[in-house]
């Protein structure tokens, strides 16, 4: 602090004056002994008037004023406790400041949330930047996201700051420093720097230190929010098994639920309770539950983040990949089940396997059924087709493997709806499918087709080639592997049957990758009613609205369909052709650990920035003086008295 | 006529009422005090055996019979004293060479003086006064150094508001012990005594007592010379009082006056006398004006 702060901070002295002043004029009069006091009347009131304060208002508007006075004189080095970025020269610098609003914010930092915390520090950041500063704004909620990219725009990036709000995404650090780092690498200035408000808490203690191998200098403050006292437990889901509800808990590091209470409630009336024990996942019995009526399981006893103690109560859903294959037509006898079902079973995937003896011809009869997969039918009957055209535009998937039965459909027997015409059962033109044709679907594993080996193979219609994409072709063109979206479902079509017969396919790597896929995408048409939080829920092209914990969500559309990703914990319900679907949307375990990842010892020290900034209030001051001003003015003139009449005293 | 004096810790009590004393002797005629106690009475026809220095030669020249001179002779003159050494007693002010009680102890040992002189008997009382010690009542130059002696030890100690029974105390036993003929002269400033106390010194002047009250103030307590706001507090009691001295003065005098007048108006009522006096006053003058109050 130089001499001309001390001696502006000095002017305040001079409030003292008045007060002084005023002092000395009503102090206690001198005491005396007098033997007479008795006989003496006390002071009139005029006396006394004379000591009191004649206006106060006036006496503060004007203390008020001289103290704006020494403030503005010394405010250009007044100094707040707040962040500030030290700036190593006086050119512009390029920030990306990243907020974190994974569900661990929520806990509690003094009096207010560690996102609030982080917010407001966001802010007084901004408040330091001068013109010509890029700020961006990455939010570290996983997935990572840029709120805003690096712009002069002060203005812009307060409103975005301000916008953001609380998540129960998970917590990707790394990812969004990274994405903060891409943001500034393309900026000019030299100066640049990344700000990371943060709890550090991403589930990932264990990891490397956080800022290592970083590009861009990385400051991390707020040292205050990462209080690793705290703890927390969470309910990641709770199924409806019929009468009895699982609850399944987890919790941070050391922590346990053991011996804290959950109630199953409909509404606000309790229908079952129990007392967690030491294992993760606790059956609460409920009684007088009506019927479709919505529960929501509570894990009572508070913790550190109280979003994720309630969880919508699901009806629990399980689901199977039918599959219509016989294995006596197969030459080559395993002495087991069909092919298919044995690459099946190891995929070890989540769903089930149930073989089927023909293609169901009641549309009820697809219930449970997730996928469905046909090795070369002979033709679909009228009531096959039918139930199938139900079962695909609901959202069904399936899988067809063409072989020569489909192309002996009998009459009256054809493939619709996955395809118009009859196929063809011939020599193969060609040997082996393109190397590089659509690894998307398959990956390395189409390289494995590139010798298949096959004598005949399916060729489709040109009309129906024209109406499905060709995902895996053969090497002269012709559809290996093709999909046909029929309404909210898809049917993936291959020219080959699983018969080992027939072809070496099964016994490609590619036909494990293609089975993957086909599970991946069972998965996606089965709309998994949980998913964690901040997962994209891809959704059919007639979703139409979506209603989340915190009112409308709006869905983004992409490629013909409809994406959300939920932000928060809880039940969405979604409009999907106009029927409603509740899904919920999932705490992740590992935010429940609140403990803070390790930081690289420089990213906290103060070269990068400090907590303390100086401010330039006088504008502020200078506003305060004017009013003040004002303010004296109106005194005067109400009191109908000139100027230096009224003082004190 | 002023008199010059030693005052203070220069000259002692005895001296100080001695030069009193002798002051008032000077401007009084020495053949008054001839026949003190002694008042003319009449005549009466000589019998056998009257002294005959009280044959009266002149009506017997006159009226050709002898006619002796018939005297009356008081039985007891004594003089009792009653001195206030309450707290407020030890009052100064800022004008004033004694405090009242230093004063009202010199007025006290001067009159003593003369009535020892007289051949009269003294005797003193304290109202108040803490451990000041009274005198009995008895004659000659004995009870003149005792009571010197209690006055020179007394201190202004007691409060008559908080200790109402103070006044009960002193004149109780006056009350009883003074005969008819007694002179009984009380020195006090007569601030902060219980209301009724007028009464209780006009109840003395019966059955023949003389009773003179001398009221003894300080010159500050006379006039309330200060200026400006003050906070003026009792020496006796909780009386603290913040006043602002110009606008106060004209009620406070008023005050003072209504309290000598309800005394003099009381006391007067059953022959007793009120004198009031300055301790800036000349002591002389003092005595003289209590001496020449006594009937």
């Amino acid at each position: 602090m130089s001499f001309v702060t001390i001696f502006a901070l000095g002017i305040a002295a001079f409030i003292a004056l008045p007060i002084l002043a005023h002092r000395l004029r009503r102090r206690r009069a001198e005491e005396r002994a007098f033997p007479a006091a008795a006989l003496v009347p006390p002071a009139p009131p005029r006396a006394r008037r004379r000591a009191k304060l004649e206006d106060r208002a006036l006496f503060g508007v004007r203390a008020l004023a001289i103290a704006a006075l020494a403030l503005l004189g010394a405010s250009p080095l007044v100094r707040c406790t707040r962040l500030s970025l030290s700036r190593s020269s006086g050119a512009s610098m390029a920030v990306a400041i990243v907020i974190d609003d994974s569900m661990s914010m929520r806990a509690k930092a003094g009096n207010q949330t560690r996102f609030a915390r982080a917010k407001a520090a966001a802010s007084e950041l901004l408040a330091g930047t001068r013109d010509g500063d890029a700020v961006g704004v990455v939010l570290a909620g996983s997935p990572p996201r840029v709120a805003l990219a690096p712009t002069t725009e002060l203005d812009a990036v307060s409103s975005v700051i301000s916008s953001t709000t609380e998540s129960d995404r998970a917590t990707d650090l790394d990812g969004a420093i990274h994405l903060a780092e891409t943001l500034l690498a393309a900026l000019p200035q030299v100066d640049k720097r990344v700000v990371v408000l943060s709890d550090l808490a991403d589930g990932k203690p264990d990891a490397p230190a956080l800022g290592e191998n970083a590009v861009v200098p990385i400051w991390a403050p707020l040292a205050e929010i990462r209080d690793t006292k705290e703890t927390d437990c969470a309910i990641t889901s709770a199924d409806d098994t019929g009468g009895r509800v699982i609850v399944r808990l987890v919790c941070g590091k050391d922590v346990s639920a053991s011996g804290r209470r959950v109630e199953v409630r409909a509404g606000e009336r309790v229908v079952g309770s129990g007392t967690a024990t030491t294992t993760t996942d606790l059956s609460v019995d409920v009684t007088g539950v009506t019927p479709g009526e919505a529960l929501t399981a509570h894990l009572l006893g508070g913790d550190a983040i109280a979003t994720d103690d309630v969880a919508p109560v699901l009806v629990s859903q399980s689901g199977a990949i039918g599959v219509v294959a016989e294995a006596a037509d197969e030459t080559a006898v395993t002495g087991g089940p069909p092919v298919v079902e044995q690459a099946f079973a190891a995929l070890r995937s989540d769903l089930a396997t149930r073989p089927l003896p023909a293609v169901p011809d009641q549309p009820g009869d697809f219930h449970g059924f997730f996928g469905l997969v046909v090795d070369d039918p002979p033709g679909f009957t009228p009531e096959q087709r039918r139930a199938l055209s139900q079962y695909l535009e609901g959202g069904g998937v399936m899988l067809v493997a063409l072989g020569p039965r489909a192309s002996a459909a009998p009459l009256g027997a054809t493939l619709q709806p996955l395809l118009d015409h009859a196929t063809t059962w011939s020599e193969a033109k060609s040997k082996g499918a393109k190397p590089d044709a659509d690894a998307v679907l398959l990956g390395e594993a189409t390289r494995s087709l590139v010798d298949l080996g096959a004598a005949k193979r399916t060729t489709l219609s040109p009309a129906d080639v024209g109406s499905v994409e060709n995902l895996v072709a053969w090497s002269d063109g012709a559809p290996l592997v093709a999909r046909r979206v029929i309404g909210r479902g898809e049917a993936w079509i291959v020219t080959l049957p699983f018969a080992l017969d027939a072809s070496d396919l099964p016994l490609r790597p590619a036909f494990i990758a293609l089975l993957d896929a086909f599970v991946a995408t069972t998965h996606t048409h089965a709309a998994p009613r949980r998913a964690d939080v901040g997962a994209t829920w891809t959704l059919p092209s007639g979703a139409s609205a979506a209603k989340g914990p915190s009112g409308a969500i709006d869905l983004v559309r992409e490629g013909g369909r409809a994406k959300l990703s939920p932000p928060v914990v809880g039940a969405y319900h979604v409009t999907i052709d106009g029927k409603d679907e509740l899904r919920v949307a999932a705490p992740i375990a590992r935010e429940t650990d609140l403990r803070p990842r390790a930081l690289k010892s420089q990213e906290a020290s103060s070269h990068l920035g400090a907590t303390q900034a100086q401010v330039d209030i006088s504008p502020y001051v200078a506003v305060a003086l004017l009013l003040l001003l004002f303010a004296e003015l109106a005194l005067r003139l109400r009191a109908g008295q000139s100027p230096g009449e009224k003082m004190i005293g | 006529m002023t008199t010059s004096f030693p005052w203070g810790d220069i000259a002692s009590l005895r001296i100080r009422s001695r030069l009193v004393a002798e002051g008032v002797y000077a401007g009084a005629h020495r053949s008054a005090r001839r026949g003190s106690g002694i008042e003319f009475g009449g005549h009466r026809e000589y019998v056998a055996g009257d002294d005959l220095r009280w044959l009266d030669r002149r009506a017997l020249l006159r009226h050709g019979r002898h006619l002796v001179r018939q005297f009356e002779t008081e039985t007891d003159r004594a003089l009792r004293l009653v001195v206030d050494a309450s707290a407020s007693m030890g009052y100064r002010g800022s004008r004033a060479p004694e405090t009242k009680l230093g004063v009202a102890s010199l007025l006290a040992a001067a009159l003593a003086r003369i009535a020892v002189a007289s051949g009269d008997p003294i005797g003193l009382a304290y109202l108040g006064g803490g451990s000041a010690r009274p005198v009995a009542l008895s004659g000659g130059r004995e009870a003149f150094d005792r009571l010197l002696g209690s006055l020179e030890n007394a201190k202004a100690e007691g409060d008559a508001v908080r200790d109402p029974e103070m006044l009960e105390r002193s004149f109780g036993v006056l009350e009883r012990a003074a005969r008819r003929g007694s002179v009984v002269i009380v020195l006090s400033d007569l601030l902060d005594l219980p209301r009724d106390t007028a009464e209780h010194f006009s109840a003395m002047a019966a059955r023949g007592r003389s009773v003179v009250v001398v009221q003894v103030l300080a010159p500050d307590e006379i006039d309330l010379p200060f200026d400006g706001t003050v906070r003026l507090r009792a020496l006796e009691g909780d009386v603290v009082v913040e006043t602002d001295t110009a606008v106060a003065r004209d009620a406070y005098l008023a005050a003072l006056r209504g309290l000598a007048a309800h005394y003099e108006t009381t006391l007067m009522a059953r022959g007793a006398r009120f004198l009031r006096v300055s301790t800036a006053d000349d002591p002389v003058a003092s005595v003289r004006a209590i001496v020449g109050a006594v009937r």
